[in-house]
């Protein structure tokens, strides 16, 4: 078996990919990691090259399109340690075309396919459960603690959605925030984070949602259980309908 | 009153309407306008009881000069009453969208003066928002029976979906239960909106720019356990509604008892379950190929309460198993308990590639504990037991292990008062 490493970044992973599928070797038989730098660590280490991973990336993205979201998605997850199956996806993708995620009997396509669909589905989550708070000086700001790295698709999905509205969306965990200013999107990491004093009038808006959150519901049918099944309690922190 | 407590009585009263789709249509934003729609629909909450909340769902009022005996809102009923003015509900609509706590709006109301009156109010509201608000998120309107076509018409140039509530099962029901509401008031204009979005369609595709009529399509509602019908005849009901009348969702309400009234049943709770393998039959015809009469009969006319109504067609028609898993087309595959149309679809997609195992098959996400008994893979079954269905029925209700003799027969559903 033969291992190679590579920087860790999604880059690198790319160009690590492109050069071992351009060496033809039976993927089956190597496997890819993150380079940790210790002393007695094994294996080739491959320099990231943004040509040949930009290159890669385009090759896929004629070839098998589908893959092309898989890898984004599975970017999002942040997850370590799935380099190689990674590899090995990419491979049958090259081979097979967007076809590839059909080909769930395979363990690498299972594997990578099912992070990938778990940080959509978050997105998809995010889309709804989302709360902007109205701030003193009429921007609306939204809290979150994804489990995925999601914010930079869903700001995009706010931005064809309040376009006439000032905002931001920082992820509390990642300390990464979005703002919507006068119609363009920036993206970038905050260190020191005060909560702003929210406007007059955000109460009572408040107010008027949590009651109607309250009644919309059908006494004789409470189901405590579905509701936590369909959004689950890590949700709730932020969700202003259920604060106190 | 006070918004807020407007807000109280008419979303309290809105709440026993089933609907809240709010996918079907895609609808893009524009830099002046707020919001927009999106094709696979988003929940933005979760109730206490579990149901999905995605729009505002409010009635415009519930002071209503009808009396139907199922309803908390009739006439003769002692209930504080509200009418939102159109301002309140616009700006209630806007606020809860910019927050993010909404999809849209999804306006009813009970008959103020009259239907023309009512409509012309839940109009008004509607086009403020598309027109002042420049609103792009999604509406759902509620079509109050007896109103003029020509309302009708506009409803649908400003919402993208308008609905006709058909209440009750059948014509005998809603004379009894609500004589207010003619028949013909309810399925006028339900084929009046059909056929105007098929001409707009039609339109839309030869010219390009016909405007857009109930973009995502019309639905229905109807109230079970209210009245003696059987599950059959709903069942018939309801495809009939989405082969004729091109409907895209009929729902389905377990019936609440609100009122005392003795056309009504006693229930000691909601039918939940039943409402629930209606739901799961009305799927069958949907997306599955099931044709009333295949799921129903008149001499078994309602639904088993143990088996949802796949395994139950399955568990009568023992010729048609095991389906085998490498070769079976996609509507057979379809018919096998435990195998959705997720499962079908990735078993399909997954046999270009190879040959499944049953790991594979695990992999693709069957639902084995039931697929089990009614496939094979590259012909080997995975039970060896004998399949008759007797034994079968008590392996599916009890599980592995569970050759006992099965529990009570299922429930029948009494309702006092209608029958006798
Ligand atoms: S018309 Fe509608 S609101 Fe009025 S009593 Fe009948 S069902 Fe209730």
């Amino acid at each position: 078996m033969d291992r190679y490493l590579y920087d860790g970044t999604s880059e690198g992973l790319l160009s690590a990919v492109a050069h071992i599928l351009a060496g033809e070797r039976d993927v089956e038989r190597v496997t890819l990691g993150e380079r940790e730098n210790t002393l007695f660590e094994e294996g080739v280490y491959l320099a990231t090259n943004t040509a040949a991973a930009e290159e890669f990336f385009s090759r896929l993205q004629m070839q098998a399109s589908e893959a092309v979201y898989t890898f984004y998605y599975f970017t999002m997850a942040e997850k370590d340690g799935m380099e190689t199956s990674m590899l090995r996806y990419l491979a049958l993708a090259m081979q097979h075309g967007s076809k590839v995620n059909g080909y769930l009997t395979n363990p690498s396509v299972k594997e990578i396919v099912t992070v990938s669909r778990k940080a959509g589905r978050e997105l998809h989550r995010m889309k709804g459960l989302l709360r902007f708070e109205k701030l003193q000086d009429g921007a609306y700001l939204a809290r979150m603690e994804p489990d995925n790295n999601i914010i930079h698709p869903l700001a995009l999905h706010f931005s064809k959605r309040l376009r006439a509205e000032d905002w931001f969306i920082y992820d509390v965990r990642r300390r990464i925030a979005a703002r919507w200013h006068r119609g363009s999107l920036t993206l970038g990491s905050i260190e020191q984070f005060t909560a702003p004093a929210l406007s007059e009038e955000e109460k009572a808006v408040q107010a008027l949602w949590k009651t109607f959150f309250g009644t919309i519901a059908i006494p004789e049918r409470r189901n405590p259980r579905l509701q936590k099944s369909s959004m689950p309690m890590k949700y709730w922190k932020y969700l202003t309908e259920k604060q106190g | 009153m006070e918004t807020l407590a407007k807000l109280q009585v008419l979303s309290g009263a809105a709440r026993y309407d089933a609907s809240c789709a709010s996918s079907g249509c895609r609808r893009e934003g524009n830099p002046y306008s707020t919001g927009n729609t999106s094709q696979s629909g988003i929940c933005h909450s979760w109730s206490d009881d579990g149901r999905c909340i995605s729009l505002l769902k409010i009635l415009l009022s519930n002071d209503c000069i009808y009396d139907c005996a199922y309803c908390v809102n009739r006439s003769s009923n002692p209930v504080e009453r509200a009418s939102f003015e159109a301002r309140e509900v616009v700006d209630l609509t806007m606020e809860f969208y910019r927050r993010n706590y909404i999809e849209g709006l999804f306006l009813s109301s009970a008959v103020m003066k009259s239907p023309d009156q009512t409509m012309e109010r839940m109009i008004s509201v509607v086009e403020t928002l598309r027109t002042e608000e420049r609103f792009r998120g999604y509406i759902h309107l509620k079509i109050i029976p007896g109103c003029g076509p020509e309302l009708v018409r506009k409803a649908g140039l400003h919402a993208d979906r308008i609905s006709v509530n058909i209440e009750l099962p059948s014509h005998e029901s809603l004379k009894r239960l609500a004589p207010q509401k003619e028949k013909f008031s309810i399925l006028e204009p339900m084929s009046l909106i059909g056929k105007e979005i098929t001409e707009s369609l039609v339109e839309r595709r030869s010219r390009g720019k016909a405007p857009k009529f109930a973009p995502a399509g019309q639905s229905t509602q109807m109230i079970v356990g209210a009245s003696p019908e059987s599950d059959f005849q709903i069942l018939r009901l309801s495809e009939g509604l989405y082969r004729k009348m091109n409907l895209k969702r009929v729902y389905y309400s377990a019936f609440v008892p609100v009122n005392h009234d003795n056309r009504l049943p006693v229930l000691a709770a909601p039918p939940l379950l039943r409402e629930h393998r209606l739901y799961q039959a009305d799927w069958l015809l949907r997306f599955y190929g099931f044709t009333a009469a295949e799921i129903l009969s008149d001499d078994m006319p309602n639904l088993d309460e143990s088996f949802d109504p796949k395994t139950a067609w399955a568990l009568r028609h023992p010729e048609f198993y095991p389906v085998e898993i490498n070769r079976a087309d996609y509507a057979t595959l379809l018919r096998v308990p435990g195998i959705g149309v997720t499962s079908a679809r990735r078993i399909i997609a997954a046999r270009r590639f190879s040959v499944i195992t049953p790991e594979g098959l695990r992999k693709i996400g069957v639902v084995m504990k039931r697929a089990k008994y009614f496939i094979t893979c590259s012909g080997r079954p995975f039970e060896k037991t004998e399949r008759s269905p007797l034994l079968l029925r008590n392996r599916l209700l009890l599980g592995d292990g569970g050759d006992v003799v099965p529990s009570a027969p299922p429930k029948q559903l009494v309702l006092p008062g209608l029958l006798a």
